[in-house]
């Protein structure tokens, strides 16, 4: 996209996502999610990642997931806009009947060797989910009814255990790399405006708040932890933001590298962040109506989305695979592409 | 937290930069240290081979005996290096910026080229015995006689390399301390003038890098001040501000190759290391992979036109994280360093427990970030 156009599209996300944030949990409802999921769907965000080449690049849509991150939001951007598009244009269909999100492991990883329950997640508008086996073999699936997440935004609907589902395609060696690094990155990008968003909060807060007569974020030991948490918020965003654009320029096996790194990164510092904000916030952050457990149930959800921390740490210790010469930029080099593992 | 698209990418010519260097590399392979050379002299004598060469002060104006390219320039020299487990280039960046920020064009053309090419080795007088984080404290004071002249009087500490160093960027006070950010000037101090007596301290790593500088009537004229009187505490900051950037200092592939040598090690013993030491080594490759990422935001900034400000105390908390965490694993990865006589890693490893204290302490870094950053309010003003 051009930058103008980007930021117009980004714009228009962000006066929906101030219009349509739910400000407490009794916010609820089933007509409130209606109505973001018709506000989102007039956005025609679906359109970004369905052609090929792509209208929106990784790192734009990233930062589009940011977006949507950073309110708490029921609407299901990742799996109906970003996610399942990517999947189908990956598969080469160009206009898909259906308006699918991604199915995943009873346990949110992603689907592993063994036949496991599945379930659709972020599945609010959507009518059908893709499954991608380990193998790379690509199967719509029916949704059944709701199933319970501690993310109270995430729609989640289990999968029916009779009938695999119709098969629409197969990815290759490749494209299944790129598959999960753009998985992850768009998830963790989400959870990166999360973080941000509510560490923001809290140090206003800390700007406002007097207690003792000051304003409690003049005392250094707040200061410290403050400090120390948007230290955590720029790591995950330095790391996202460079796993998106190696997306957009780099081999898949980099990718896929540099996409893991973000990811472990902020399941360990979205959630200590999110926790120092609570800590800053005081008693305030403990109630129902206040949005901290919100924020808080959709990082620790988050943590374990796709890949945990003991998947990412135990693959990422393995030594690198030779690598190529440096490539100029842009010009991927399949050859220098890392040898499939799971996880 | 900036919302822009960036170009993680590098400029096309520092491809062509690093085929050079690496093509010079092959012809000029690293010297072998002599059995009784010390450190220091050995790293001189590499930094005049990589002068002869053209890979100093890349990024120093062509005029003042560098070659007018960017600062990504330089880094892609240090990080080559560094890749090669070879010393990265002398660590005079940081002194080549003061002297170009606020030297005089006089001073700039003086003092650089002989920088450079290494025909005067310096060092840096900031720190005291009681002004190390609180910089703005010391007491080394510098005072004008009527002739014009300054008389010094005063204690420096973590000279680095001070005994084999010939000039020093010295900070001494020039007004009252009660405007303690007013009233400190920066000196170029010529370490064989009379009354200057330099005394190495050795390390806890067993080094004698570090110095400790007394100053009784040292005598400087006006020519040796930098910039004008009183604007030492504002060329402080910018100094350390570029002691605090992994890519910077070089360090970046420094860590890159221990944290391969950490996956090679795990992979080979595989079954035999401790209950999670393999998790560790995967925070390593991640907190590393994190510092590549930041750094290069950092460039991409920095090239899209941002300077560099407080976000660099993000960096330095980053980097100590890194180095931190890397060290504590490597030694339970090679136990045999800290069973034994003590290796290399265990020496680098006691280096990087000074990490959070060196170029302002992690604390003050927090400090930094919460008044300049958050914009939280100032202590006492409730």
């Amino acid at each position: 996209m051009q930058t103008e156009e980007f930021t117009l599209v980004r714009d228009m996300l962000r006066s929906f996502a101030t219009r349509h944030r739910v400000g407490s949990a009794d916010e609820l409802t089933p007509r409130t999610r209606a109505a973001a999921r018709q506000a989102l769907d007039e956005l025609g965000l679906a359109g970004l990642r369905r052609s090929t080449p792509p209208a929106a690049t990784v790192q734009e849509c990233a930062l589009l997931a940011e977006e949507h991150g950073r309110q708490p939001l029921t609407t299901s951007l990742l799996g109906t806009a970003l996610l399942a598009p990517e999947l189908s244009r990956l598969l080469g269909i160009t206009a898909p009947a259906s308006l699918p999100t991604i199915a995943l492991a009873r346990d949110l990883r992603f689907p592993g060797q063994h036949p496991s329950p599945l379930v659709a997640w972020d599945c609010d508008a959507a009518d059908s989910a893709l499954h991608v086996a380990p193998d790379g073999t690509v199967r719509q699936v029916a949704l059944g009814p709701p199933t319970r997440t501690a993310d109270l935004l995430r729609s989640v609907r289990a999968v029916p255990h009779d009938g695999e589902g119709e098969i629409v395609g197969r990815l290759g060696a490749e494209a299944g790399q790129r598959w999960q690094s753009y998985a992850l990155v768009v998830v963790t990008a989400e959870l990166v405006g999360a973080v941000d968003a509510f560490v923001e909060l809290s140090t206003d807060y800390a700007r406002d708040r007097r207690q003792y007569g000051k304003r409690i974020g003049s005392f250094q030991a707040v200061q410290h932890l403050l400090a120390d948490a948007r230290v955590l918020v720029e790591a995950c965003a330095s790391a996202t933001r460079y796993a998106a654009w190696c997306l957009d320029h780099e081999p898949a096996g980099r990718a896929l590298a540099a996409a893991r790194v973000a990811k472990a990164e902020v399941n360990a510092s979205a959630v200590e962040a999110v926790y120092t904000g609570m800590q800053v916030f005081g008693g305030i952050a403990q109630t129902w109506e206040h949005v901290a457990h919100l924020y808080l149930r959709r990082v620790l959800v988050g943590a374990d989305l796709l890949a945990t921390t003991a998947d990412l740490l135990t693959t990422l210790a393995e030594p690198a695979p030779a690598e190529s010469p440096p490539a100029d930029t842009g010009a991927p080099t399949p050859t220098a592409d890392e040898p499939e593992t799971t996880r | 937290m900036t919302d822009l698209l960036l170009d993680f990418g590098d400029p096309a010519d520092l491809e062509r930069l690093r085929d050079d260097f690496r093509a010079w590399l092959a012809d000029h392979p690293l010297p072998a240290r002599g059995a009784d050379e010390p450190v220091p002299v050995f790293l001189h004598r590499w930094h005049r081979m990589l002068h002869a060469g053209g890979w100093v002060g890349l990024d120093v104006p062509r005029e003042y005996g560098g070659r007018g390219l960017t600062p990504l320039h330089q880094v892609a020299v240090s990080d080559e290096l560094g890749a090669r487990g070879a010393p990265g280039v002398p660590r005079i960046g940081y002194l080549a910026h003061a002297l170009l920020e606020f030297g005089s064009e006089e001073q700039r053309r003086r003092l650089l080229p002989r920088m450079l090419a290494g025909d005067d080795v310096w060092c840096q007088g900031f720190s005291e015995p009681g002004a190390g984080s609180d910089l703005a404290s010391m007491s080394t004071r510098a005072d004008r006689g009527a002739d014009g002249h300054y008389t010094v009087n005063g204690q420096k500490l973590w000279t680095s390399y001070a005994q084999y160093s010939g000039l020093c960027l010295l900070l001494a006070r020039t007004g009252p301390s009660a405007s303690a950010h007013t009233s400190l000037s920066a000196f170029v101090l010529p370490l064989d003038r009379p009354g200057v007596t330099v005394r190495p301290l050795r390390a806890a790593n067993g080094d004698d890098e570090f110095c400790e500088l007394f100053l009784d009537d040292v005598r400087l004229t006006e020519a040796d001040l930098i910039g004008a009187e009183g604007a030492g505490w504002k060329l402080a900051m910018t100094t350390v501000s570029y002691e605090r950037n992994a890519l910077d200092t070089g360090h970046l592939s420094t860590y890159g190759l221990l944290v391969e040598r950490l996956r090679r090690r795990a992979h080979e013993r595989r079954g035999s290391l401790p209950d999670g030491l393999l998790s560790d080594i995967g925070r390593c490759v991640v907190d590393y992979g994190v510092l590549v990422a930041h750094s290069r935001r950092r460039t991409a900034e920095r090239l899209a036109g941002r300077s560099a400000g407080p976000e660099s105390s993000v960096d330095k908390l980053l980097m100590t994280r890194t180095e931190q965490r890397l060290y504590e694993t490597a030694l339970k990865v090679f136990p045999e360093e800290l069973h034994g006589a003590g290796g290399e890693i265990f020496g680098d490893y006691l280096y990087s427990r000074a990490a959070s204290v060196y170029g302002g302490t992690s604390q003050i870094q927090r400090n930094i970030i919460a008044k300049r950053l958050l914009r939280l309010p100032a202590d006492g003003r409730g």
